[in-house]
């Protein structure tokens, strides 16, 4: 596969775009990246994301809107592509609508994109080719919506009086999580149906952005589809949707109360939670904390799970490289990478958008130490890259586990040309970023 | 007289396991103590709070009565009756009570039988807490940090019916093992090979699952699923040869864990025989360097593998030594008699082994050469059946070998200590050094250069202590066993340096490492060094391979200070984590 995108390679027209100016919006945690591509007649945009689960402090209440609107003023009341990577809220919140037709959601839509690109499992009419089959498609969608309610369930949990009982770090996480995978239903109803067409990719399929893009070639690494990613892992793949019903018990939802499971043995309660005899209280305490934590667990498989839908994309000039892999953990990167000769065709990237604002585990250590344009010094070959994303949001420094990760942040600071949205001073709506093509 | 013991009904498999179509509960003995509500012994305290539904449930008290409340009626039941009395005991948290204590006591108490000692828990503090219904969730654990057991409950998605994981025997047994080898041996939680967390758990499941053949009326049962045994005239139990094959072992549901658990995980009833069955992996000695087996879950059942085939050929060896009646049949109480013998010495050799392991970066093969070193030492005659043989050679079927430093090659033990007559012994009290830490830091620090200690790491003793038995002569025989452990804090840029090893390729110069080095000393009767068993920590191939494994799976940074996380480790063990 990689030999065949080798050969397109080398058939790039050279009508192809001269230049690239990239702008990152100030969304806090989350990703907007507005693409315009300099062509001889005229530019061409693309939007890869629009969404946010939590602005910087002092942002403008209707900071989406703001970039709404300017996204419509640069692209000139004209999309060319929207690319939605994955569902997450941070992703696509902004494509959500208002009752009033005002929203940011609105004015993006109102842009007409040609084409709008969102990963496989996406795809409402499932019309998925031989490698993703339709049956395990169908499931995955289930799966999706059952892992979504599951997210509510948590959300509900973190909200009620019990969750005082647990630590602040624990239900702030709860928290984040259960928002961040949220089902979006606006937002995804309006890609859905937004633009002249939608495409749904996977690992090796078409981008759809041929005609929006001509003489630039784009590659789609990622997602894999559940066959591809099985073939990699060698093993059985599970039903996802029976794994995420399974857990949606658990969470005692199927009986009622949100996060509340009806005891055990109704004639042998001996106290309710509140007043417990002091012999169990030291223990209690403990398995509150366990059950917060398997809570947790479950939460963040479910949130793995959707970033692992991310949509990979490579955009490939003439003479420069550019990947953004959305929130692609290793898992999603697993198929991609164990291809021969990815690696090498990664290693000349110029221009890097940090996968999951930084976290640990999505930015694989192959591909980054394969990068052969990082480097201390500063010029015109260093390799660029793109981190949008905020501070103590997700993850625990405790655990190490913080995003952005500290240590990938100093690892970016010293061997790229790194652009932080954290960096934009009160007020500026975006950073811009240009390369030449 | 005070009685020695008491009786508990346990079930002995778990409610999805029926033979004859009744659930496996049968009387076991736990040793005496005066329990109080919980119940809470001096080792064990069940605490039945739900965090799930948020309740304290109605603790077990046998107000100070020390009669066995849940024992099967004396009159016969008949089906319906069997079922309804079934029932009572199911739906009643008590018996899940009682249930899980009689289980860990017993445990307990079989490691404290075969190492003729007190086993302390992992953790500061004497009793154990175990919560026997601590959540909704498919999921059991030990926790040090919560000082605890924690078993889940959850929906089966076949049935519908709740599943109790305190119900399952080998689940508890299984979690109780963690804890006790976590008290024994407190470095194999520490990040390392993927051998060492591997260990743990195939360690576990192997006591959980050979722990029931001590139950023979269970392994009857089994064998002759639920039936009756036929009978000579002359009163002698009879099965046929088939039923006590290999093969047929080999496939028996006692080597089977987690029955109704792996059944209830899948609405289709995919693993609807157990949630694993570690003895159907077939021997291959190849197996342990593919990339399947390089999780601690999975290269764990490989270890449990050995073991339970190295039963099966124990017991099959003992039953082919039997006479045959006619019918081809074997004399059923004799065939039982060597199954429990021969689980109960496995048994005992693999816990027994556990004194002479070294305290850090346990790999397999080590293992190994301590369970013959440590068999050798309480019987140098192999005996008529070979069992250290026969668990050699199962062990190299899975590509296992005895560790390759420091062993006897024909015999696979570990060599004795060799250089007595350098060793400063006169600055220690001999009487003191068999049971004091500080006389042993003392005694490792006079002998520090020339037991091969790096005193630039922080090195400190561990544990001492005393291991009694029988010695081969018949005489009682005391030694000591001593554990040091060596901490090392460096950066990526001093691997080589310090530790002789290559820094793996990518790792930062600044990347913080913790390196572990030990060793285990045991001391004869007369305070003498008779073995030195040592991860050296200037072993550059030990920790070349620990670094990379921890670097490669990207374990040194997220578990740097963390120890094994049975709850996660479990969560993808029971395939409850994509």
């Amino acid at each position: 596969m990689v030999r065949t995108m080798r050969a397109k390679a080398a058939t790039v027209p050279a009508t192809g775009p001269t230049a690239v100016t990239i702008f990152t919006y100030q969304v806090g945690f989350g990703d907007c990246f507005l693409l315009r591509f300099a062509y001889p007649d005229q530019p061409r945009h693309v939007l890869i994301d629009f969404g946010t689960t939590g602005l910087p402090p002092g942002t403008a209440a209707n900071q989406l809107k703001m970039i709404a609107d300017d996204i419509s003023s640069k692209c000139n009341g004209k999309l060319d592509a929207v690319v939605a990577t994955h569902r997450h809220q941070d992703h696509i919140s902004g494509f959500a609508r208002a009752a009033n037709g005002k929203g940011p959601g609105d004015v993006i839509r109102a842009l007409n994109p040609d084409v709008v690109v969102q990963p496989w499992t996406e795809q409402l009419d499932l019309a998925v080719d031989a490698t993703g089959p339709r049956k395990a498609a169908v499931r995955q969608r289930a799966a999706l919506t059952t892992m979504q309610a599951m997210s509510e369930q948590i959300l509900s949990l973190a909200t009620t009086t019990r969750a005082r009982r647990l630590p602040k770090s624990m239900v702030d996480e709860l928290r984040f999580l259960g928002e961040d995978n949220l089902s979006n239903r606006s937002a995804v109803e309006n890609l859905a149906t937004m633009g002249r067409k939608r495409v749904y990719v996977y690992h090796g399929s078409k981008s759809g952005l041929a005609n929006v893009l001509p003489g630039l070639q784009v590659d789609v690494l990622g997602p894999p589809t559940i066959a591809q990613s099985a073939s990699v892992r060698k093993m059985r793949s599970r039903d996802s949707t029976q794994f995420w019903h399974l857990r949606l018990a658990q969470l005692g939802a199927h009986k009622g109360k949100a996060g509340i499971a009806p005891p055990l043995f109704p004639d042998f309660v001996a106290a309710p939670g509140g007043k417990l005899p002091m012999a169990a209280r030291w223990l209690a305490t403990r398995i509150r904390k366990a059950q917060g934590e398997q809570m947790l667990s479950l939460v963040r498989a479910l949130d793995k799970q959707l970033n692992n839908t991310s949509v990979i994309l490579l955009f490939r000039s003439k003479n420069k490289k550019l990947l953004f892999p959305g929130d692609a953990q290793i898992e999603n990167w697993e198929y991609a990478l164990d291809q021969p000769g990815l690696t090498d065709l990664l290693a000349d990237v110029d221009l890097y958008k940090v996968g999951h604002h930084g976290s640990l585990n999505a930015t694989p250590r192959t591909m980054w130490d394969g990068f052969k344009k990082k480097g201390t010094k500063d010029g015109p070959e260093r390799l660029t890259t793109i981190l949008s994303t905020r501070d103590h949001k997700h993850g625990n420094e405790e655990r190490k586990t913080e995003v952005p990760r500290r240590t990938l942040v100093a690892e970016l600071q010293e061997h790229s040309h790194l652009h932080d949205t954290r960096a934009l001073q009160d007020g500026k709506l975006y950073v811009e970023v240009h390369l030449e093509l | 007289m005070r009685p020695y013991t008491r009786t508990f009904t346990v079930l002995a498999q778990d409610p999805g396991a029926r033979l004859a179509g009744n659930l496996v509960f049968v009387p076991v003995d736990v040793p005496y103590e005066d329990l109080g509500p919980g119940p809470t012994g001096y080792r064990v305290r069940v605490i039945d709070f739900d965090a799930s539904a948020d309740r304290l449930y109605t603790s077990w008290d046998d107000q100070r009565q020390p009669a066995d409340t849940y024992a099967l009626p004396e009159q016969s039941l008949n089906a319906t009756q069997r079922r309804s009395w079934e029932q009572k005991l199911l739906s009643d948290p008590r018996f899940h009570a009682q249930n899980v204590y009689a289980i860990v006591m017993r445990t307990l108490a079989r490691f404290e039988f075969a190492l003729g000692r007190r086993v302390a828990w992992g953790f500061e503090g004497h009793q154990l807490h175990v919560a026997p219904h601590a959540f909704l969730h498919a999921n059991a654990y030990y926790s040090r940090e919560d000082k605890a057991l924690m078993f889940g409950y959850f929906q089966s998605a076949r049935t519908e019916e709740t599943v109790f994981t305190c119900l399952a025997h080998d689940i508890v047994a299984h979690e109780t093992t963690h804890a006790i080898l976590d008290g024994i041996r407190e470095g194999f939680t520490e990040p390392s090979t993927a051998d060492q967390a591997a260990f743990h758990e195939g360690f576990a499941d192997v006591v959980a699952l050979l722990s029931v053949f001590s139950l023979p009326s269970v392994v009857e049962l089994v064998l002759a699923d639920g039936a009756t045994p036929v009978q000579t005239a002359a009163g002698v139990r009879m099965i046929a040869a088939a039923a006590v094959s290999e093969k047929a072992i080999l496939h028996s549901m006692l080597l089977g864990l987690g029955k109704q658990f792996g059944a209830s995980l899948d609405a289709d009833g995919g693993r609807a025989d157990c949630l694993r069955r570690s003895i159907s992996i077939a021997p291959n000695a190849d197996l342990l360097s593919s990339p399947e087996y390089q999780a601690p879950h999975t290269r764990g059942e490989v270890f449990a593998a050995a073991m339970l085939r190295s039963f099966v050929a124990m017991w099959t060896a003992r039953i082919a030594a039997l006479g045959r009646f006619q019918h081809n049949q074997y004399n059923l109480d004799m065939v039982l008699a060597a199954g429990t013998s021969a689980a109960d010495s496995l048994l005992t050799m693999a816990i027994r082994a556990l004194d002479y392991c070294p305290p850090v970066d346990l790999d397999f093969g080590a293992y190994l050469s301590a369970l013959l070193t440590a068999d050798t030492e309480a019987l140098p005659d192999d005996g008529r059946y070979k069992y250290r043989a026969l668990v050699r050679s199962t062990f190299a079927s899975y590509g296992m070998m005895p560790s390759p430093l420091r062993t006897d090659p024909h015999t696979g033990c570990w060599q004795g200590f060799a250089s007595n007559a350098e060793v400063v012994y006169n600055r220690t009290n001999s009487e003191s050094l068999l049971r004091d830490k500080e006389e042993v830091f003392r005694f490792l620090w006079e002998n520090r250069r020339l037991l091969g200690i790096d005193e630039r790491a922080y090195f400190r003793v561990s544990s001492v202590r005393i291991i009694s038995r029988v010695g081969p002569d018949g005489f009682f025989l005391r030694e000591t066993v001593c554990e040091y452990v060596q901490v090392a804090q460096l950066f990526g840029s001093e691997a080589m340096s310090k530790l002789g090893v290559a820094r793996p390729a990518g790792m930062p110069t600044r990347q913080p490492i913790t390196a572990y080095g030990g060793g285990t000393l045991i001391f004869d009767q007369y305070g003498r060094l008779k073995y030195h068993v040592e991860h050296r920590l200037d072993d550059a191939e030990r920790q070349s391979k620990r670094l990379e494994y921890l670097w490669r799976n990207g374990l040194l940074d997220a578990m740097s200070g963390r120890k094994l996380q049975f709850g996660e480790l479990h969560e993808l063990r029971c395939g409850s984590r994509q």
